[in-house]
């Protein structure tokens, strides 16, 4: 059964998003099928050259490098929101895919968790 | 077990007092097991930890959501666990972790015990069977 784990807040300002990607890499661990969403604002996860030392936290960027190493399977973003946000090919980190229709996604997954 | 009954894994991420998620999770959980259906375990994460805190001391008049939870649970032998890393960083600490990191108390209520997010994987993987559900309670924005 594949785990659809879906970020729809930005990296910093709430823990709601790292708590839900440690459920990505814990269902990894367990070697349980699961990939992320971003949407809406949580798409700003994926912008590369974050720099967060200036607010004493960890930048989440290594952490989202490192999903398919831990066995993520894919880290997919609404279009929509990368275009609201200045998000292009030239400032996304590697490995997103990109989707047009949030709808049909959440449709392909058996399992869909929001971050709380 | 005939085909209609369901078996169910609640997830609370909503904080008592700051939310209603811990309330509307009681509801449904009562909800169920009225319908004949059964609980096989509540998931506490992020801020729903602080559900287990034996500290939260409302007004007499305010319903104690960690009270009205553990006689649920007591009630009905439904275990409950709060994820082990939601827990530290929010200081809700079982008796030997408050040895492990040299805390000067702990706070855990009965009957919730804590764990990792392997209790929820486990959920998770038994709710790919039909007759099986995660249902997760939020706290909103």
């Amino acid at each position: 059964m594949h785990t659809l784990i879906v970020i729809d807040q930005p990296p910093y300002g709430s823990w709601g998003g790292r708590e839900s990607l440690d459920m990505a890499f814990s269902l990894a661990a367990f070697d349980q099928p699961v990939s992320l969403l971003f949407i809406d604002a949580g798409v700003l996860w994926l912008k590369q050259g974050q720099e967060p030392d200036g607010i004493y936290q960890k930048s989440v960027e290594r952490n989202l490098a490192a999903a398919s190493i831990f066995g993520v399977e894919a880290l997919l973003a609404e279009a929509t929101a990368c275009h609201r946000f200045g998000l292009t090919d030239n400032n996304l980190i590697n490995g997103v895919t990109r989707i047009e229709n949030t709808g049909t996604t959440l449709q392909q997954y058996q399992h869909v968790v929001f971050s709380g | 077990m005939p085909a209609d009954i369901h078996t169910f894994t609640l997830v609370i991420t909503g904080a008592p007092y700051s939310s209603q998620a811990p309330e509307t999770a009681l509801g449904f959980a009562r909800a169920v097991l009225r319908a004949g259906h059964t609980i096989d375990r509540v998931f506490l994460y992020g801020e729903g930890v602080h559900l287990a805190s034996s500290l939260a001391s409302p007004p007499s008049d305010e319903t104690n959501w960690t009270r009205a939870w553990g006689d649920f649970l007591q009630e009905h032998s439904v275990p409950a666990v709060a994820c082990i890393a939601s827990a530290l960083r929010r200081g809700l600490v079982n008796e030997s972790e408050q040895k492990r990191y040299q805390l000067p108390a702990s706070n855990l209520a009965a009957p919730f015990e804590i764990a990792g997010l392997g209790e929820w994987v486990e959920s998770t993987i038994k709710s790919s069977v039909q007759s099986s559900r995660v249902i997760y309670f939020h706290g909103g924005a």
